[in-house]
């Protein structure tokens, strides 16, 4: 039986995002959740490889941490296929950095899954997009990870990851246990994801609550504080104020020409990939 | 009292809306040029529970509650209300009669092909002669030796040109006064579907006329029992509202959406006209009868939900939505002036679409009767 974790983040919906302009913050209160688009992704490929007769027998148990309400993409992650929902939520955890979530998770996993077998996670959330908590999950297990992975396939008792680096791709094999995190969609994509159905949210439900496990059912110190414990500090979040300003050149064509090269020269030679001065105007004639 | 829809409800709402958003919206302007659907869009649908929503789930269906039920049509139609007419059509009087009515033989029959969305269904009453007054039935089924032929005309069938099983009611040719559904499948010989009607709105969904003649069908395709045919329809008409009603609020919800964006964009005298006095009076009289419909609607399927009666709350619901929708529509139009009578824009789609909620499956004039006979009768 192979034990697939899938981490899955809740997310700000993008359509319906509430932004503070006074603060500059996501009023993230009044926010609708939804499931990352990469986890999702992630777990698209976790229900293939289930769904492929070759895996043989394959669990999927889906894991979140944050607030109660993200219980809901734990419930979504059911309704598509995954056997186990498992929320972490804790007032210690709020707060926490990549690093703090990734302990957090690695708390779970070795405390209570210690038959997994593999761990996939999206590459970048979309609303923060570090891509670390993945890598910082498989080095707080200390199992060897791949990132960005295009396509999964299960191989000898390892696992077989393809992945694009710049125009290459790169073929590699990894021992089990082992973590993947999931790159976005190309064009040919295989884990595009599935749509849930209606029937599917239902028997969801139906199945019981999500196992919710606070700082003290998962192992964490007592004192245990994410916000305390984050190495990481978040200095200020605002959104960048860009003025674009149009200038209208006037009067003798010449004295219009020169001014564009003078003001403006070193801005056009570095788009152009060219240096403007040396650049023969008789050639174009 | 909580007026928050519980976490399963709002799943189901951003399912359906995911699903809307992606695969509908951008083909509903299209569909509404012609009648019927793009066969890949209902083959995406058919493995999503879209064609067996309360179907339990022995039968193939979703086993939805009514709340979950109205959510789906709600969002189906606020992106094309002719699709979300053949959700709700196939779904409530198509299948529900057939669960609630009929044998378990019946059911194991014909349910499962249709929750798969195999074989769509219609319901089929209206006739030249009878709408409102069911007694003006003129399609006749005659008892045999083997079973039943029917004889008559079905008009403005919903899913008429696609459907699979049919639920026909008829009444005995010996007396005219005692009615049966019989359920037909559109293989039987004698069956046949007319030109597909030239409708002001729902264009999509082909509409038709449905003709028997010496149509033979077995004994065990009466639904329930013979006689039970006013019961049958009765019944499947209230379900029916609930679904109605929810495709009527979708229609006003879209079109309270256009609404508010263009006045926030379309600039006049310098501003958006949204700052002008009379457009605000415009949203917030839409935002509130919609808000209305939405209680009116969603207390009448959890009342169905909870095994209470729901009679006069699904017609107070079906009359109210079906109302709010053509105003709402009418006022989308008004707001987006020139562009809301070109059918570059959605809300002339929406405005067409509404004004036949407030006619089928029983008028605002109906819907009125049940309600006031549900007031007089009630104990004082």
């Amino acid at each position: 039986m192979l034990h697939v974790i899938v981490c899955i983040k809740q997310v700000p919906m993008v359509s319906e995002l509430p932004w503070d302009p006074k603060t500059g913050t996501l009023k993230r209160e009044t926010a609708q959740g939804m499931m990352d688009p990469s986890a999702r992704r992630a777990l698209e490929a976790a229900l293939q490889i289930k769904a492929d007769p070759a895996s043989g027998p394959v669990r999927i148990t889906a894991v979140s941490m944050g607030p109660p309400m993200a219980e809901e993409v734990l419930y979504e992650a059911r309704a598509l296929g995954a056997d186990q929902g498992v929320l972490l939520t804790d007032p210690c955890m709020a707060g926490a950095d990549t690093c703090m979530t990734a302990m957090i998770l690695g708390t779970f996993i070795r405390n209570h899954c210690p038959d997994t077998g593999l761990i996939l996670c999206g590459a970048m959330s979309s609303d923060s997009e570090t891509a670390q908590v993945g890598p910082q999950l498989a080095e707080d297990l200390d199992i060897p990870a791949i990132g960005y992975a295009r396509r999964l396939e299960l191989a000898d008792g390892g696992i077989r990851v393809e992945r694009h680096v710049d125009d290459f791709l790169e073929v590699m094999e990894m021992d089990l246990p082992g973590l993947v995190t999931m790159d976005h969609a190309d064009e040919s994509d295989r884990y595009t994801p599935r749509y849930v159905a209606l029937g599917g949210v239902e028997k969801a439900f139906a199945a019981g609550g999500i196992q919710v496990m606070d700082g003290a059912a998962l192992g964490l110190d007592k004192e245990f504080n994410a916000l305390r414990s984050s190495p990481t500090k978040i200095m200020d979040v605002y959104s960048p104020v860009t003025q674009k300003e149009g200038r209208v050149l006037t009067g003798a064509v010449k004295k219009m020409v020169d001014t564009l090269f003078d003001d403006y020269g070193k801005i056009i030679s570095s788009a152009m990939g060219k240096d403007l001065k040396t650049h023969d105007h008789d050639e174009d004639i | 009292m909580d007026f928050n829809p519980c976490m399963k409800h709002q799943l189901i709402r951003k399912t359906v809306k995911e699903f809307a958003e992606n695969e509908i919206r951008h083909r509903a302007a299209e569909m509404d040029q012609g009648p019927g659907f793009p066969q890949d869009l209902l083959e995406k649908m058919k493995p999503l529970h879209y064609f067996g929503l309360q179907t339990p789930t022995h039968l193939g269906g979703a086993g939805l509650d009514t709340i979950s039920y109205a959510i789906v049509v709600e969002e189906i139609s606020r992106v094309s209300a002719a699709l979300g007419l053949c959700i709700t059509v196939h779904n409530s009087v198509g299948i529900y009669p057939i669960l609630r009515f009929g044998t378990r033989e019946q059911q194991r029959q014909f349910v499962p092909p249709m929750a798969a969305g195999e074989s769509i269904g219609a319901f089929c009453l209206t006739e030249a002669n009878a709408g409102s007054d069911a007694g003006g039935v003129e399609t006749v089924a005659r008892k045999t030796d083997h079973g039943f032929v029917l004889n008559g005309t079905k008009i403005f069938v919903t899913n008429g040109g696609i459907c699979g099983t049919i639920l026909v009611f008829a009444v005995s040719d010996t007396d005219p006064s005692q009615s049966s559904v019989f359920i037909v499948e559109n293989h039987t010989p004698g069956f046949s579907v007319g030109e597909i009607e030239d409708l002001c709105g729902m264009r999509a969904n082909p509409v038709a006329s449905l003709f028997f003649e010496d149509c033979a069908i077995p004994a065990d395709h009466c639904l329930g029992k013979v006689g039970q045919g006013l019961k049958i329809g009765l019944t499947a008409l209230d379900t029916g509202r609930i679904g109605i009603a929810a495709q009527a609020l979708g229609i006003a919800q879209a079109a309270f959406e256009e609404s508010v964006a263009y006045a926030k964009s379309r600039q006049q005298f310098k501003q958006p006209i949204s700052r002008f006095q009379t457009i605000q009076n415009y949203l917030a009289d839409m935002a509130v009868q919609i808000d209305a419909s939405r209680l009116l609607l969603y207390r009448a399927a959890a009342l169905k939900d909870k095994g209470r009666p729901f009679s006069a709350e699904a017609a107070m619901a079906k009359l109210h939505c079906s109302t709010t929708a053509r105003m709402v529509t009418n006022l989308a139009v008004q707001i987006h002036g020139g562009y809301g009578y070109s059918k570059e824009y959605d809300v002339e789609r929406y405005f067409r679409d509404a004004k036949v909620t407030e006619i089928y499956e029983g008028t605002s004039e109906i819907q009125r009767m049940v309600i006031a006979r549900d007031i007089l009768t009630r104990p004082v």
